[in-house]
């Protein structure tokens, strides 16, 4: 046991994400060792962002006042919608640089493992958006997994029937990626699957093919 | 392939214990109880990934140790072929090949192929639908990689169905229906590819299946292996569809690759209820031995042949048979007792060897 004020910290620390005991133990050691100026700094940047940081109104982006950079900017294409699972996604599509359109941020997949039904996410609010905005078109930009899959089928279902373009952002390999690198072969494997499949059921290569 | 050396160490009742596999055939003697089955099932989770009979990861490790560990070292198309595994019983399984980490234990089945034949395989035939849909679901990822996404897109889109339907409590509400539509139409997608992916494999198996049976049985019979859908031939998406009010009644997913049948027959009579105890026997044996002789042929290697105290449940004439029906290749057998004579094994062993001061 460390001195109480220590491990309160600690015990802060550790109820972060990704953060286990031992990382928890380091960083508090390493902020009982800087100047008390650097912690102070570290502090109040929690405290601003805590005050001052909350969700647009409109698209819920993260934004400092009422609406965020995108929704606030006047050259943006309003008509034109793309609509994420989450905040950190709306950076990711910004960085490609091929979006003119606003954003809307769903706050995650339906999963009902983790109790998350189109109820839990903003949904309605989409709708809302759509009638009250006049969009005309709606880019799905979901996570290609199972859930992200899921939830991109339920909105296309859901948003189609207003007369407004329903597009999904196409999922496959990524032009100029290395086809050995690990972390790509899932992908592969699915996008291979997707050209062989009504040819081949089973998968066996065709040379062995002698039945 | 073939595999040289294998160590395990804190593995089941093994606290160290190596064997050096003859190219050829190798036989492991040792009473029953000294742990041969258990030596079988460390090789075969380098292949595998997981116990071949089903057991948990947690009850590899030996009692009293947190972590026990696999090694094998072998030769595959003309390179040395390393696998090491770490199995912990709290946190995830380190698994890697030729010292290279793999982010999937499932793709161990592309570094290292094993066959295991096992007095408990009488259970193929007589027991229920879920034994035969492994066997065929395994052998179908043994065959490509793809087949095991699929499979795992369809236990994940399952284990989202039924959670929905659990939770809306036999209710009906717009929401739970339009997502269920969702669900279906995931689950259908990779359930019909799944289902269409079995029904090839089985038909390609129908030959071996016959040739197999015939030499152990000594004889000409019609055995047959057919793939009952519970969807009835339906698309699963109809199949679905027509099942909703029963499904959100009863809190569960009731038709689906999940809960198909591969039905075996001899003659005109299922082979569960109506074939004599040594007619199971032998098509247990004739159904393994079928996949073997097809991975032999579609992956261009060989699998490890593994034959765990298979022969005490087998008359003379069929454990003559089933040798040899054996495709030349690299075999290790466990026995506690005498092998037929035309076993002809390379070298012999005794458990008491492997793992005492004896090893060499």
């Amino acid at each position: 046991m460390y001195a109480p004020p220590l491990q309160t910290l600690i015990d802060e620390l550790g109820r972060m994400p990704g953060i286990g005991p031992k990382s928890a133990q380091r960083i508090a050691f390493h902020l009982l060792k800087i100047p008390s100026t650097d912690a102070r700094r570290l502090a109040d940047a929690i405290v601003v962002v805590k005050d001052r940081v909350s969700s647009c109104a409109r698209c819920f982006n993260v934004c400092e006042g009422d609406l965020c950079e995108f929704c606030e900017d006047g050259r943006r294409d309003g008509s034109s919608v793309c609509v994420v699972e989450d905040v950190r996604d709306v950076v990711a599509v910004e960085r490609t640089g091929e979006f003119r359109g606003l954003y809307h941020v769903l706050g995650g997949a339906i999963s009902p493992i983790e109790g998350i039904g189109p109820d839990q996410l903003r949904v309605s609010e989409l709708l809302e958006r759509i009638e009250a905005e006049s969009i005309s078109e709606v880019i799905l930009a979901m996570n290609p997994n199972i859930e992200g899959e899921a939830t991109a089928m339920y909105l296309a279902r859901l948003i189609s029937p207003l007369g407004v373009s329903v597009t999904k952002i196409a999922s496959g390999l990524p032009v100029g990626l290395q086809i050995a690198a690990p972390r790509f072969a899932e992908p592969l494997i699915l996008v291979l699957a997707k050209l062989v499949q009504r040819a081949n059921p089973i998968g066996w290569p065709a040379w062995a093919d002698k039945y | 392939m073939r595999l040289g050396s294998i160590e395990l160490t804190n593995f089941r009742n093994y606290e160290t214990l190596s064997l050096d596999l003859a190219p050829t055939t190798t036989v492991v003697i040792g009473d029953n109880g000294t742990g041969k089955t258990n030596l079988v099932e460390g090789i075969a989770w380098l292949a595998l990934g997981a116990s071949f009979r089903g057991a948990s990861d947690e009850a590899m490790v030996r009692v009293g140790q947190d972590k026990a560990f696999i090694r094998g070292e072998g030769v595959r198309q003309d390179r040395a072929l390393q696998v090491e595994v770490e199995l912990s019983r709290v946190g995830r399984n380190r698994v890697l090949v030729n010292r290279q980490r793999l982010q999937r234990v499932a793709d161990l089945g592309d570094a290292l192929q094993v066959t295991v034949f096992a007095p408990d395989d009488l259970k193929l035939v007589k027991g229920g639908p879920a034994n035969r849909r492994i066997l065929i679901d395994r052998a179908l990822g043994s065959l490509a990689a793809r087949n095991r996404a699929t499979q795992q897109e369809v236990d994940r889109v399952l284990r989202q169905r039924n959670t929905l339907l659990k939770q809306a409590h036999g209710r009906r509400t717009a929401e739970i229906e339009s997502t269920l539509d969702v669900w279906d139409q995931k689950l259908s997608t990779s359930g019909d590819a799944l289902i269409a992916s079995r029904v090839a494999l089985i038909k390609r198996l129908a030959e071996p299946l016959t040739l197999a049976y015939d030499t152990l049985a000594r004889g000409r019979s019609d055995v047959s292996m057919t793939y009952r859908a519970s969807s009835h031939d339906l698309p699963l998406l109809a199949a679905l569809a027509a099942v909703r009010d029963d499904d959100i009644r009863r809190g569960t997913t009731t038709v689906g690759p999940h809960r198909d049948e591969v039905a075996l027959a001899i003659g005109s009579m299922p082979a569960r209820t109506h074939a004599s105890q040594g007619e199971q026997r032998s098509l247990a044996l004739s159904l393994r031995l079928a996949i073997h002789r097809l991975l032999i042929e579609t992956l261009g290697a060989t699998p490890l042949l593994i034959l765990d105290d298979v022969f005490s449940e087998l008359d003379d004439h069929r454990a003559r048979a089933l040798l040899s029906e054996i495709p030349v290749g690299q075999v290790l057998m466990t026995t506690a007792s005498s092998l037929p004579a035309t076993a002809e094994p390379e070298r012999v062993l005794s458990v008491a060897e492997l793992v005492g001061e004896g090893a060499s």
